[in-house]
Order: structure tokens, then C-alpha cells, then sequence
């Protein structure tokens, strides 16, 4: 029996405890770090799942009403998509900023979402050329505009009269600048980050405690004020293509609302590929229960969060009751809209926190798995909740019958989805999965306590 | 309660905490239970050895969670509906929005009180009388340098004798035989 007796010192008794107990001491790092081979499979299933989708979406282009919610679908798939884009940017920094063995082992996958930018670019188009059918402050772009529709009886009053005032900032040209800038600023923050984090690797001081702190104080110091900047932006733009589908009703936690959704589902992105990936070499070695438990704890977190603002917001409109700012409630839940308002709440939030709230599950790959796959789908129906109800007037969109545009809802989220998984794969296969010239590379190789 | 009486159980004395987590991990395998590890500063590795991780803790919390929540909504009920009725701008007496927030203060109150009074009851606290403070070695060097696991007399694989030759083949410092 190989026990050492003169070993007093506590200093050692981490390592002492490890030998005694059975355990292997430290992994050894995996030679190669690059995403498995079996990736490109997992794109080409989503390409297939897109381009089914896609074709299915085009049947829609039959029909004047298909068209019109075509449309509309599109910019909820696109708000998916670009919730994922930003959410990782701004984990990204969060990341930065805080530390943390969580941030090192989701580091790549996050770096891989943000990559996909283009595709957002790229996506925004459509929207831009087609505003003119989605957004009042589009249609009509001049008072004398906005005054004989009023007269036409196409809006009412206070429309008219509030898209006057927001002209200065949702109208054409101030919509074309600022998103411009918003994308413009997202898109330097992109690149910078990408291509620190390959020369970080690349230094050739790596590995030693200055090379460390030089990359870790540089990227704290654009992260911090970047996600400050970010916040700002996010809300100037979801203001602009999403909050400005009413131009009456104005809400101050809007871009935090959707930072926190964010927040959500990229985090349900982000745990479903790490686990998906420890399925194979490098991530089996790296990827820790522990690791997946702090990311769940934090998807947990969020899940809170979400529910909480949304909660808030409502609370304080409903106690306020003003016609301005009520309505905008009672497009979202009268008529049919109560089911999908009751959906939302539980699956957007009853279901994910009741299950997160179990430590067992948050340690079980198999089920976490589900867990995150059933987050991306709830994004989908808040994101439908939030954008379709602007155009209830009437109180009755929502049913099927001679409404059938309406599933293009289901289809062109889930075609873009698809779509953006493919390239997200793409960029994950660039790169090796871990971000070897970091602390706490050496740490995720160590043996897990049971917690 | 009559005073307890006999064998709390065998104490052993170890230099170092690989060595206890060791002997730790052989009496689970051996089919000890009612056993514990008594370290100077957290040991998880003993924790882990112990099978520990499993406690009644979550359900407290849960319990407690759900205690507040009912509690809140009921408290909210009887005051809006039938103590107190107001007509605040109009709304009805049961307006369920307005009820949420204290309803979760109270659960998270109540899921927090009953997760701290319950690790505290969980622990067998408070507790003015410990055997094992009769072993000479143990006052001093549990809150210094050394590593103790108790094997303790109400487990049904504990024999005076046996246990002891078991222990004793971990070669501890000492295996002291601990009265109530």
C-alpha cells in the first residue's frame, strides 16, 4: 500500500487526495483539437432540414395572404437568428470580463456563432427593401403622408400623430444609418475578438504567466466598455424592427428584454453543442460535468430573468392602464391570443425553470440535450407572440381557416434556424474547439469533485 | 431520553487526508454507512468517499418555496377579496397580477429560511454534547493537522473487534475506541 506517512503538509492534500482516492490525476490535453468529422454530417442534416423548410415556406409565395405573413415569419426567423448572433457576441465579452472555466470551454463555440455574422448581414436586406409592408413609419415617410392616410382612414389619430414624432429616428434614412452603425460596431467587435483569440493561441510566450495576463488584461479592456456599446445598440435596433411594429406603445426594458433572450438561446445553443460534441474527441476529454452544471445554473439564471422582465413590464403597464400603452396587451392576449400568451408562459418559462431548478438533470447530458432543444423551440413561440399580434386590430388573427399564412410562422423560423445551424457548423469546424494559451486550460483537465 | 451508554464508535487518526479518503472509500466498500470524516478544512475528495451529496436540502428548499407561495397568494386573497376588499382604479378584488410579487418574496423567504434551518437541523444543530470530544486526540487535531474517520457503533457491520482490524490495516496513528 503506497501511502505516504510523511506527508503532513496541507499544501499537498489536494493532490495526496486524488492519488489515495483512485483518481487519475490531470487528463492528458488531446493532440488534436479540431471539431470531429462527424460535424459535417450534422450540417448537411440541417441543410436538408433548411431546404425542406424553405421549399414548404415557398408555397406561401401562392397566396396574397401567404405573402404577407411570409414576410412577417421572415423577420421572426431573423430576430432568431440574430438573438443568437448577438447573444454570443455578448456572451463572448461577459466571457472575457468575468472569467471562469464555463466561459474557456464554451469560448469557441461562442466565437463560431459569432462568425455567422454575415449571414445577418446579408439577411437584413429583404427587410430593408421591404419595409414599406411591415412598418407604418415606412409606408408613409412625410407628414403630408401621414395626414391624408389618416384622412383615408388607413390609421388612426394618435398613429398618425406618434409616427410624426418618431420620424426623426424610424423613418428610411435614419433607419439605413443607424443600422449601419449598429452593424458596423457588432462587426469590428467580431473581428477584433476572432482574431485576438488565434493570435492569443499563436503568441509565443504561450503558456507562461505573461503571456497570460497580457491577453487577459487586453481582451477585459475592449470587452468591458464593448458590452456597454452592445446593450445600446441592441436596443436601438430591436427598437427599430421589432418594438416599432407598434408605433404608439413606447416600453424602457424592451433591448433588455431581448438581451436576456439572448442570453437564453444562445446559452441552449451553446450547451446542446458542447454536448453533442463530448460525444467525440477533443470535447470528451475536456468537457466536464461541472463545466455543463455552471452553464445550467446560468441558463437557469436567465430563464429567471426573462420572466422576470417580461413580468415586469407587464405589471406595470397593466397597474398604469394606459390607452397608449395597454393596447399593445390587448392585441397579445385577447381573441386566441390568450393560448398563445399561456404557451409562451410555460413554455418560455413554467417548463425550463421548473426542470433547471433539478441538480440532476442540469449534470445529465441525455436530458439536458432535450432541455435545450425544447429552449430554442420556446424562443420560437415568444418571438411569434412578440411580433404577429401588432398587425391584431381586430382582435381575431389568430385561427386558420382562410388564415393559413399564418403557419409560415412554423416554417421559415425553422428553415433560417436550420440554415444558420449549417454555417454556425461550418465556422466550428475552422478552428480547434478549446482556446489552448489560457489558465484555466490546465484546470478543465483536472479530475471533477463531486459537488 | 435515558443517557446513551457503550461504544459511540472507533476513531481512527490519520497524517494525511489521502490516507483517510482512502480508508474513507474501503469502509464504503466494505458496506459501512453510519460513518463520518472529520477534517481541519474542507476535504471534497472525503465528501465524495462518503456518498454525502444526496441530502434532503433541495427538498427543503422546494417545500419552502412552495410553502411561500401559498402562504403569498392566500395572504393576498384574504386581504384583497375578503379582509380589506378596495376598489383600487377599478380592477377586480382577484387581480392575480398584482398579487405576484409579494407572493414571490415570500417564496424566496420562505425557500431560504427553510433551506438554512434545515441544514442546521440536518446537522444534528445545535448540539451541546459530542462522544467523540472523549477521545484524548481528537479536540486538538481535528482543528489542526489531522484526519479522523469514525466508524460509528450503531452501523450494523460495526463489531468492536472486527472494525478494528479493519481500520488498522489502513496502518492509521491510532484507532481509539470512543465511549458516549
Amino acid at each position: 500500500m503506497a501511502l505516504e506517512h510523511d506527508n503532513h503538509g496541507m499544501e499537498l492534500a489536494g493532490n495526496a487526495a486524488h492519488a489515495g482516492h483512485g483518481h487519475h490525476g490531470p487528463a492528458v490535453l488531446p493532440s488534436v483539437l479540431t471539431a470531429p468529422e462527424v460535424v459535417k454530417t450534422w450540417r448537411l442534416r440541417a441543410l436538408v432540414v433548411a431546404v425542406v423548410f424553405a421549399a414548404i415556406s415557398a408555397l406561401f409565395l401562392l397566396t396574397e395572404d401567404g405573402r404577407t405573413h411570409l414576410l412577417r415569419a421572415y423577420l421572426a426567423g431573423y430576430m432568431t437568428c440574430f438573438n443568437f448572433v448577438g447573444g454570443s457576441l455578448a456572451l463572448l465579452m461577459v466571457q472575457y470580463v468575468s472569467g471562469g472555466k464555463w466561459g474557456l470551454i464554451l469560448r469557441r463555440p461562442l466565437e463560431a456563432m459569432t462568425r455567422t455574422f454575415p449571414l445577418i448581414l446579408v439577411g437584413i436586406l429583404p427587410i430593408l427593401f421591404l419595409m414599406k409592408k411591415l412598418y407604418l413609419w415606412a409606408a408613409y415617410t412625410t407628414k403630408a403622408e401621414t395626414l391624408d392616410a389618416y384622412h383615408k382612414g388607413l390609421i388612426t389619430n394618435e398613429q398618425h400623430l406618434d409616427i410624426d414624432y418618431r420620424h426623426v429616428m424610424l423613418a428610411p434614412t435614419p433607419v439605413i444609418v443607424q443600422t449601419v452603425l449598429v452593424f458596423g460596431f457588432i462587426s469590428f467587435m467580431i473581428w477584433l475578438l476572432n482574431r485576438w483569440s488565434l493570435k492569443r493561441d499563436q503568441d509565443e510566450a504561450a503558456g507562461t504567466l505573461g503571456s497570460f495576463d497580457k491577453w487577459r488584461v487586453r481582451f477585459e479592456n475592449v470587452s468591458g466598455p464593448a458590452i456597454v456599446f452592445y446593450v445600446i445598440a441592441l436596443t436601438d435596433f430591436v427598437i427599430i424592427f421589432v418594438k416599432s411594429l407598434d408605433i404608439i406603445w413606447a416600453s424602457s426594458v424592451y433591448g433588455l428584454q431581448f438581451l436576456v433572450a439572448q442570453g437564453y438561446g444562445t446559452l441552449a445553443v451553446g450547451i446542446l453543442t458542447l454536448i453533442l460534441l463530448s460525444r467525440y474527441e477533443p470535447m470528451k476529454s475536456l468537457f466536464r460535468t461541472t463545466e455543463q452544471h455552471d452553464l445550467g445554473k446560468l441558463m437557469f439564471a436567465f430563464t429567471m430573468l426573462n420572466i422576470y422582465l417580461t413580468f415586469a413590464e407587464f405589471l406595470i403597464i397593466w397597474s398604469g392602464n394606459i390607452p397608449d400603452e395597454i393596447t399593445y396587451y390587448i392585441h397579445r392576449i385577447q381573441g386566441g391570443w390568450w393560448t398563445i400568451c399561456t404557451l409562451d408562459v410555460i413554455c418560455h418559462w413554467v417548463i425550463p425553470f421548473s426542470i433547471l431548478l433539478s441538480r440532476d438533470i442540469k449534470r445529465s447530458k441525455n436530458k439536458m440535450i432535450w432541455v435545450a432543444t425544447f429552449m430554442i423551440g420556446a424562443r420560437m413561440i415568444d418571438i411569434f407572440w412578440l411580433i404577429e399580434p401588432a398587425w391584431n386590430k381586430t382582435g381575431d388573427t389568430l385561427h386558420l381557416i382562410g388564415n393559413y399564412g399564418i403557419l409560415a410562422y412554423i416554417t421559415v423560423p425553422v428553415a433560417m434556424i436550420a440554415l444558420w445551424a449549417a454555417y454556425y457548423l461550418t465556422q466550428l469546424s475552422k478552428r480547434p474547439l478549446l482556446n489552448v494559451n489560457d489558465p484555466h486550460t490546465a484546470e478543465l483537465l483536472e479530475p471533477e469533485h463531486a459537488h | 431520553m435515558p443517557p446513551r451508554e457503550g461504544v459511540y464508535g472507533l476513531l481512527a487518526e490519520f497524517n494525511t487526508p489521502s490516507e483517510l479518503v482512502h480508508a474513507t472509500e474501503h469502509a464504503h466498500r466494505a458496506g459501512y454507512r453510519r460513518m463520518e470524516c472529520y477534517t481541519p478544512y474542507p476535504v471534497e475528495e472525503a465528501a465524495e468517499a462518503l456518498r454525502f451529496h444526496k441530502t434532503r436540502i433541495p427538498l427543503m428548499c422546494l417545500m419552502g418555496g412552495i410553502m411561500g407561495l401559498t402562504t403569498g397568494f392566500l395572504l393576498e386573497m384574504w386581504i384583497n377579496v375578503w379582509g380589506y376588499p378596495l376598489n383600487i382604479r377599478g380592477t377586480p378584488l382577484f387581480s392575480w397580477a398584482a398579487f405576484v410579487i409579494p407572493e414571490y418574496e415570500l417564496t424566496i423567504l420562505f425557500a431560504g429560511l427553510s433551506t438554512a434551518f434545515g441544514m442546521i437541523a440536518q446537522n444534528g444543530l445545535p448540539q451541546l454534547y459530542h462522544p467523540l470530544f472523549n477521545a484524548p486526540n481528537f479536540a486538538n487535531g481535528a482543528l489542526n493537522d489531522k484526519f479522523f474517520l469514525c466508524l460509528e457503533a450503531n452501523d450494523p457491520r460495526f463489531s468492536v473487534t472486527e472494525t478494528r482490524t479493519f481500520l488498522e490495516q489502513f496502518s492509521p496513528v491510532s484507532v481509539v475506541e470512543v465511549d458516549h
